[in-house]
C-alpha cells in the first residue's frame, strides 16, 4: 500500500516536473540553455569587477563559479516552490492529488536542472582549474542534503504563501539582499571578525563552505560544517512538511 | 450506528465542511505572525453544517441550491479535493469529478501532451494512458494535427472538447458534474449527452448539478435542494424542482 502511494507519487512528479522543464524554455530560442547562461552572465561579471580586488585568491574564476551554481539553484527553486501552489490551484481546486506533488514537482525539476547544467560546468572547472580527487565525489551528498533543505524551506513558504501573497513579495525582495550577503564573490574572512555570527546565521554560508570545501580546496569539510548543514536540512524539510501538512485544508479555500 | 445499505454508493452522515480563510491587509498578516502558535491564524466558515445524504447505485441525481448554498463544496468533498471537519463520507467505487472544464490543461504544450499530463493526473497509467489517446482523439474529434499543436492556439470549443474529451475517457464508478455540459457546439453538445446516457447504461452513478431545471428533469429522477449547508428537501425530481422554483418567490 505504502509502496503503491510512492509510486504513484512519484509517477505524478516526474509528469509534473517534465511538464514544468517543457514550459519553462517552450517559447525561447535558446531554451535549456539559459539555464548556463545566467550564472555565466554573473560569472564574467564577478571576474571583471573583483579579479584585482581578490587578486590574492589563486583560481578565482573558480572560486566564483562554484558559489555561482548553487546559488543560482537555490534562488530558481525557491521562486518555483514557493510559487507552486498557487500556480497549480485550478488542478488542486478539482482533481483530488495529493498536493505535496506540487512543490516536490517544482523541485525535482530545478534538481534536474542543475544537474544537466553541471555536465558543461565541470569541464568549465576543469578549465579554471580544479582538481579531481576522491573528495569531489562528495558533491553527490552534498547536493542531496543541499536539496532537502531547499524543498523545506520552499514548501514552508510556499505553504504561507498561499494565505499572505507577502511571502512571494518578501521573497523576491530579500533573495537579491541575500545574494551578496552570502559570500559568494567574495571570501567569507573578508568580513571583520565582529560580524562573524551574524553571517554564519545565514544558513546559505555552511552550504557554500560546504560545497567550496569541497570543489575549490579538495578538502573533507570540517565535521562542524557537515553537522550543520545535515541539521538545518532535517530541521527545516521536518518543519516545511508539517506546517504543509497542517496547513493544506486551507488550501481550496484561498486559492 | 448507520449501516451502509448495500444499494448505496454514496452515504454521507452529518457532514461538517468549513472553509479557512485568511484575511487580508496589514492587521491580519501582523495577527498571523503575532499570533502563531498560540491561536489560529485563519479564521473559519461553516459551509456545510451536518449534511445527510445517500445515493443509490446507478441513479442520476440532481443537485440544485442557491449560489453559494454549498453546491460546488458539497461536490469537491465527495471528490475528495476537501477534507471535511467532521462527520462520515462512504464512497463506493471511482470517482471522476468534472468540476471546471479545462482547469490544468497547459495553453504552452500540445494536445497530445495535455492528454498525457491529465490523464496522468486522474489516475491513467502506463498501456491505459496508451490507450485512451486514441479514445480521446476519436472522442473529441481533433485530428492529429490539431493535437500537435500548441492548445492556446486552440479555440474555446476545442479547448472544451479536448478537456472533456479526457475527462470522459473512461467509465467511472460516480460521475460528478457541475454544470460542465454548457461548452462547445450543438453537435458536441449531444455528443456529450450521449456519453453521460452511455454512462448511466454502463451503471455509473451521477451527480449533476446545475441551474436548469429542464436539463435536470431530462437526466435526472431524484434529487436535493440546498440551503444554507443543509438539505432542505430531497425526493422526485419534480417535487424537489418544485420547491426549488418556489425558493426564488
Amino acid at each position: 500500500m505504502l509502496f503503491y502511494k510512492i509510486k504513484n507519487l512519484y509517477q505524478l512528479v516526474y509528469t509534473i516536473a517534465l511538464k514544468n522543464i517543457k514550459v519553462k524554455y517552450k517559447n525561447s530560442v535558446l531554451g535549456y540553455m539559459w539555464s548556463l547562461l545566467h550564472p555565466l552572465a554573473y560569472l564574467i561579471i564577478f571576474i571583471f569587477v573583483f579579479s584585482q580586488a581578490f587578486a590574492n585568491i589563486e583560481r578565482y574564476p573558480l572560486y566564483a563559479l562554484v558559489g555561482l551554481i548553487f546559488w543560482t539553484y537555490f534562488n530558481n527553486s525557491m521562486n518555483q516552490i514557493i510559487n507552486s501552489i498557487i500556480n497549480n490551484a485550478s488542478i488542486i481546486k478539482t482533481i483530488a492529488l495529493p498536493n505535496i506533488l506540487f512543490p516536490l514537482s517544482a523541485a525535482f525539476a530545478e534538481l534536474v536542472t542543475m544537474l544537466l547544467s553541471l555536465i558543461p560546468f565541470f569541464s568549465l572547472m576543469l578549465f579554471f582549474g580544479l582538481q579531481i580527487t576522491w573528495h569531489t565525489a562528495l558533491v553527490v551528498p552534498a547536493i542531496f542534503v543541499y536539496a532537502i533543505f531547499t524543498i523545506g524551506i520552499g514548501t514552508l513558504m510556499g505553504t504561507f504563501n498561499v494565505f499572505f501573497r507577502d511571502i512571494g513579495i518578501l521573497w523576491n525582495t530579500l533573495s537579491p539582499a541575500l545574494f551578496y550577503f552570502t559570500p559568494i564573490a567574495y571570501l567569507s574572512n573578508l568580513i571583520p571578525e565582529k560580524y562573524q555570527a551574524f553571517v554564519q546565521a545565514n544558513p546559505l554560508y555552511h552550504y557554500m563552505t560546504l560545497f567550496r570545501d569541497i570543489l575549490f580546496y579538495n578538502q573533507m569539510p570540517s565535521s562542524r560544517t557537515i553537522i550543520i548543514t545535515c541539521l538545518m536540512a532535517f530541521v527545516t524539510f521536518t518543519v516545511g512538511l508539517f506546517m504543509f501538512n497542517r496547513y493544506k485544508k486551507g488550501f481550496v479555500s484561498n486559492l | 450506528m448507520i449501516i451502509m445499505n448495500e444499494d448505496f454508493v454514496i452515504s454521507v452522515r452529518d457532514l461538517y465542511v468549513n472553509f479557512w480563510i485568511s484575511g487580508t491587509g496589514v492587521n491580519s498578516f501582523k495577527d498571523a505572525v503575532m499570533l502563531f502558535g498560540r491561536q489560529r491564524a485563519l479564521q473559519k466558515k461553516q459551509v456545510l453544517k451536518g449534511l445527510n445524504l445517500d445515493i443509490k447505485k446507478g441513479e442520476c441525481f440532481a443537485l440544485m441550491g442557491k449560489n453559494g448554498s454549498g453546491k460546488s463544496t458539497l461536490l469537491r468533498t465527495l471528490a475528495g479535493i476537501i477534507t471535511p471537519e467532521k462527520g462520515s463520507i462512504q464512497i463506493r467505487g471511482t470517482v471522476a469529478p468534472l468540476l471546471a472544464i479545462g482547469a490544468g490543461l497547459e495553453h504552452e504544450l500540445s494536445g497530445y501532451d495535455n492528454i498525457r499530463i491529465m490523464g496522468t493526473l486522474i489516475g491513467l497509467r502506463g498501456k491505459e494512458l496508451k490507450e485512451s489517446v486514441q479514445t480521446i482523439k476519436n472522442f473529441s474529434e481533433l485530428s492529429h494535427d490539431d493535437l500537435s499543436m500548441q492548445i492556446k492556439r486552440y479555440s474555446a470549443g476545442m479547448m472544451a472538447r479536448l478537456a472533456f474529451s479526457i475527462s470522459v475517457c473512461r467509465i467511472p464508478d460516480i460521475l460528478i458534474v457541475d454544470e460542465a455540459l454548457s461548452v462547445g457546439d450543438q453537435g458536441f453538445q449531444e455528443k456529450c449527452a450521449h456519453r453521460i446516457n452511455e454512462m448511466k447504461a454502463a451503471g455509473t452513478t451521477i451527480i449533476y448539478v446545475s441551474h436548469s431545471l429542464t436539463e435536470l428533469k431530462r437526466i435526472c429522477t431524484r434529487g436535493a435542494c440546498l440551503e444554507n449547508g443543509r438539505i432542505a428537501k430531497i425526493g422526485p425530481i419534480d417535487e424537489v424542482g418544485m420547491f426549488y422554483e418556489q425558493s426564488f418567490q
